[in-house]
């Protein structure tokens, strides 16, 4: 688990470094895709565990918080909390309404 | 019939136990990001945890925004050829035209200092200009971050133009050695301006990705495409004459008794490295 963590503190560090210094200059209509919270919604998709889904929730969202500017006054701590409610929110579609195909031994 | 009860109650048990671990869990994690909301907000530690952020991450920044541009300039190259071609000749002939008014400007400016001098008004006194340097950019929000802070004499508010007088916009949030620039078209961004060549003053809104649009300008006036706009004392929030950009579209309506436009800003982020901060104004 602790290398896990030790992966997406680097991962998303790389990522969020490239979406605000690399991929600003590749903006089409003045948008740029968020990469830290496409790869949240991908780990939370197909992860294994819970303690992994929530630890990269908190980790994307703490890289969002430090490094996009607030200029609209959000509070440190807004994007963390957004992308732990998205894993609350995937959690519950996830076991309510979502069943994999499983194979069956008749 | 007792069998089937009991396990029944067996997995209402369970599934109980299992309920009040999670509101269990589901509490402290909500205490502890309370608390940390509130430590990293209410004492001031975010901006110490943002400045040592952007401190260590600035020369990879650097690098990223470097390599950025040059892949970005290499792809437009490649795809924008032709017109790039046309625009090379567009801008000749305009150089050219402009070489002619400096020649009629320079001649201007001398008889101005001459006028002054007999008239004994001393001359306006030159901004301080501060370089800086671009780190990161955050499309979204339509502001910049800067690689000079408190420490070196950045405050709030200051205005921010290119090396070309084009204004971009204001300092936001001050950290230690960086500070945030609010661009002019963030949509909290609004300031007063005007088309020098028809007298006509209006109030310029930022609109979010870029865009700006000029408004308040009375109906019965008359605006043209391509009219350049600068930035009027009208509101104190820049000082006058800086250059915001050109007239795009005309927005006129008969039920309105005023009509707008949107401006297409004299600035290009992508193309900037360097940016000026007016440290006395």
């Amino acid at each position: 688990m602790v290398k896990r963590i030790i992966f997406f503190v680097l991962i998303f560090y790389i990522l969020t470094l490239l979406q605000t210094s690399f991929l600003v200059h590749f903006n089409v209509f003045g948008i740029v895709p968020n990469f830290v919270l496409i790869a949240v919604i991908f780990i939370n998709l197909f992860g294994s565990s819970d303690r992994e889904k929530v630890f990269s929730a908190l980790i994307g969202g703490f890289y969002l918080d430090v490094f996009l500017l607030n200029s609209r006054g959000e509070f440190f701590g807004f994007y963390t909390l957004i992308l732990l409610g998205l894993f609350l929110f995937l959690k519950i579609i996830l076991e309510k309404y979502v069943r994999f195909p499983t194979i069956k031994k008749i | 019939m007792p069998k089937i009860y009991g396990k029944i109650g067996l997995m209402g048990t369970l599934l109980g136990v299992k309920l009040h671990q999670n509101i269990k869990k589901v509490v402290v994690v909500l205490i502890l990001l309370s608390i940390f909301i509130v430590v990293f907000n209410f004492t001031g530690f975010s901006r110490n945890v943002k400045d040592f952020f952007f401190l260590i991450s600035s020369p990879i920044q650097k690098s990223f925004w470097q390599a950025g541009k040059s892949v970005s300039d290499f792809a437009t190259g490649i795809l924008k050829t032709s017109t790039i071609k046309k625009e090379i000749e567009d801008l000749r002939f305009e150089n050219q035209e402009l070489l002619g008014q400096i020649a009629v400007l320079t001649e201007l400016k001398r008889e101005n200092e001459i006028l002054r001098e007999a008239l004994g008004l001393g001359l306006e006194k030159e901004s301080e200009l501060m370089l800086v340097r671009i780190i990161s950019k955050d499309i979204s929000q339509d502001s910049i971050l800067v690689n000079k802070g408190e420490k070196d004499g950045v405050s709030e508010g200051l205005t921010v133009i290119t090396g070309q007088k084009v204004l971009l916009g204001r300092v936001g949030s001050v950290y230690d050695r960086f500070s945030e620039v609010v661009l002019i078209s963030n949509k909290e961004s609004s300031f007063g301006a005007r088309i020098p060549e028809r007298e006509i003053d209006g109030i310029i809104k930022g609109k979010g990705g870029f865009n700006l649009s000029f408004d308040l300008i009375p109906r019965e006036k008359e605006i043209l495409e391509n009219d350049t706009v600068v930035t009027s004392a009208l509101g104190g929030v820049y000082s006058q004459g800086l250059l915001v950009g050109q007239i795009k579209t005309i927005k006129k309506s008969d039920v309105d008794p005023f009509q707008s436009a949107e401006i297409k800003p004299a600035f290009n982020v992508n193309n900037l490295d360097y940016l000026f901060i007016i440290t006395n104004g």
